[in-house]
């Protein structure tokens, strides 16, 4: 087990900084992703960790040790690719002998160990195929069986569910947290996919633009969001923008459109704006007349489980999910609940 | 139906192939079991395996079988030798240097084989530029032999050759996922590892299709050796030109051309089972 610290790290390729200064520490057996739109920085510090890209500026520290001017053969990481960069050539058995090979460990053990691993990630009948013969699933586990089976320092994951189909995805998703709190390995893991983020990891780091926006577990980051950016990014957000009528002791009382005041917690002057948030499951429905805020439903969609409502009021446009049972006809007049204990203040976009 | 629509889509070149390649085969197999004519005729009445005792017993022609052979496979060397590291470049070449040096690469192609043969002549020759300059620079007194040898054969096959061994290379190279080596690397493998053990065994089709597109190429090239090697090297391939037209003596010259088909086919098939790909 490997804490992995990164200190300003900096890329530039001549343009504008891929990475601005990035800071972030990993502890030992923790599961970190790396979550944020396509071009945030994500896959670059995988990249700079792993040893593909040579640092602008920084440091990268694995176990306190400086590293980041490493060759990556030098550097005991276990890495698993988007498109799984599997050894066309070798068979699965080979694909996981490599790495053993590359360290000298004699013969009679990789044996030993391929197997073990190849028991770990359920490929033991699957040994002797050759990459193109297994799906993509199959693969995807020969890829975490190669990088694992050298005991690495720590696992870098990029991206490595993108290629699969949604329901092998959400197979893969439990089967590579379960066995990564099984080897108890540091793990970073990139990906686009919030939800992928949230159900997997012990920490979230958003990313924007070269920088990171907000670290934090998946309840923090789901809950109590840094900015509007990040709220939208991380599932989906309602973002009221009301006025502060009093406010006092880091409290602020804002009200809404229908004269209905709301406590949050956040220092604000009286007579400025605040962007409110509230999660569509976090909004309940009320008979028309109650409830803090008033609308019409313009949209209802079944989602089995849940209801997805498109609520408009004077707040604008609110999304609204419910229990199946709650039912309210698109075009029904209705009143919104909101949860007082839930609300969370937000930095509005700069944009917005 | 559906099943009749590709057999109907392939006849035209079926056709072509038919008409222009097996039925001239044919031809061949069979003039090459004819009698040896007489008064001037190309050929004899009667059937036999005259043609081939004659090549079999004759050692002047016997002997350039292996020699033709010989000068293939180190064309095919030569080419793979400086062809692979280029291709290489090119593949990992940004996208503009890229068609650059592809377009270099194809150039020769764009000039007839017997131009880019003559040219070799000008700087190979006794009196040519290399000797010329050597000599003026006072580092030579005698011409260096260049041509007229397997030596000057081999260079200027290598040259007419090469791009045919570089573009079946290059399509292979650029087929890889870069992640592999990547992984490779990862793993613990150096640079020269990743080569070794995943680079260079991954692109085996194309060093394999390579190679072969080249051997065969330069055993039955005629013009190159021709002109290069004027009357001192003589492949098989000019020996069956000389048969058939010169000496007008079509069954040897058949028997002879098919000899060396089937030797370079056996030599093609050895080559592809030495290199028999599993994971493919």
């Amino acid at each position: 087990m490997t804490e992995v610290s990164l200190l300003s790290l900096v890329k530039s390729y001549g343009g504008a900084p891929a990475l601005r200064g990035i800071s972030l520490n990993v502890g030992h057996g923790q599961f970190v992703s790396l979550l944020g739109p396509s071009g945030c920085g994500k896959s670059t510090t995988l990249r700079c960790i792993a040893g593909f890209e040579e640092v602008t500026d920084g440091r990268i520290l694995f176990d306190g040790k400086d590293i980041s001017r490493k060759l990556p053969e030098k550097r005991d990481i276990g890495m698993v690719f988007q498109s799984y960069a599997l050894f066309p050539h070798l068979t699965v058995a080979q694909n996981l002998a490599f790495g053993l090979e590359m360290r000298k460990v004699p013969k009679a053990q990789i044996a030993e160990r391929v197997a073990k691993t190849l028991d770990l990630v359920q490929l033991t009948p699957y040994a002797g195929r050759y990459p193109k013969a297994l799906s993509g699933g199959q693969q995807q586990r020969v890829a975490l069986g190669r990088a694992l089976v050298i005991e690495p320092a720590i696992l870098l994951l990029d991206e490595p569910l993108a290629n699969l189909d949604a329901k092998l995805r959400d197979e893969m998703r439990g089967f590579i947290r379960d066995l990564q709190k099984r080897v108890g390995i540091t793990t970073i893991y990139v990906t686009h996919d919030q939800n992928e983020a949230m159900t997997m990891s012990d920490l979230v780091v958003v990313m924007f633009d070269g920088d990171i926006a907000q670290a934090g577990t998946p309840e923090e980051i789901y809950n109590t969001p840094a900015t509007e950016q990040v709220a939208r990014f991380v599932g989906n957000a309602n973002i009221l923008d009301l006025p502060v009528a009093a406010s006092g002791a880091g409290m602020a009382e804002v009200t809404l459109p229908g004269g209905a005041a709301l406590s949050v917690p956040a220092p604000a002057t009286p007579g400025a704006r605040l962007g409110i948030m509230a999660r569509p499951e976090q909004i309940a429905l009320a008979d028309a007349g109650q409830g803090h805020l008033q609308g019409r439903v313009t949209r209802r969609l079944f989602g089995g489980g849940y209801i997805d409502y498109e609520i408009a009021t004077d707040c604008g446009v609110l999304a609204v999910q419910t229990p199946a049972n709650v039912l309210a006809g698109e075009g029904a007049a209705v009143g919104l609940v909101l949860d007082p204990a839930r609300l969370w203040p937000v930095a509005r976009d700069a944009a917005a | 139906m559906s099943r009749r629509r590709p057999l109907l889509l392939i006849a035209p070149a079926a056709g072509l192939i038919f008409f222009f390649v097996m039925l001239p085969y044919i031809n061949v197999l069979v003039m090459s079991l004819r009698m040896p004519g007489a008064d001037g005729k190309p050929y004899g009445p009667g059937f036999g395996m005259e043609a081939y005792a004659q090549f079999f017993a004759e050692n002047y022609y016997l002997s350039a079988l292996p020699h033709t052979l010989w000068l293939g496979i180190v064309t095919t060397a030569v080419c793979l030798v400086l062809g692979y590291p280029l291709a290489l470049h090119i593949a990992t070449a940004s996208r503009r240097w890229r068609g650059l040096l592809y377009g270099i690469v194809l150039s020769p192609l764009l000039v007839g084989i017997v131009i880019r043969s003559y040219g070799w002549t000008i700087l190979l020759g006794n009196t040519g530029v290399i000797n010329k300059t050597l000599k003026d620079l006072g580092i030579i007194t005698r011409p260096l032999k260049l041509m007229y040898n397997d030596f000057g054969v081999v260079l200027a096959l290598a040259h007419v050759f090469l791009p045919f061994m570089v573009l079946p290379l290059l399509a292979s190279l650029q087929g890889i996922d870069p992640a592999i080596g990547q992984a490779a690397r990862s793993l613990g493998a150096s640079r020269l590892t990743v080569f070794r053990r995943v680079t260079f065994p991954v692109s085996m089709p194309g060093v394999q299709s390579g190679c072969i597109l080249v051997f065969v190429l330069a055993i039955s090239s005629y013009v190159t050796p021709a002109l290069i090697g004027g009357m001192r090297v003589k492949t098989t391939t000019i020996l069956v030109v000389d048969a058939l037209i010169d000496q007008f003596l079509w069954p040897f010259g058949s028997a002879m051309a098919l000899v060396l088909a089937v030797s370079a086919g056996l030599i093609v098939i050895a080559f592809a089972m030495l290199t028999r790909m599993k994971w493919k």
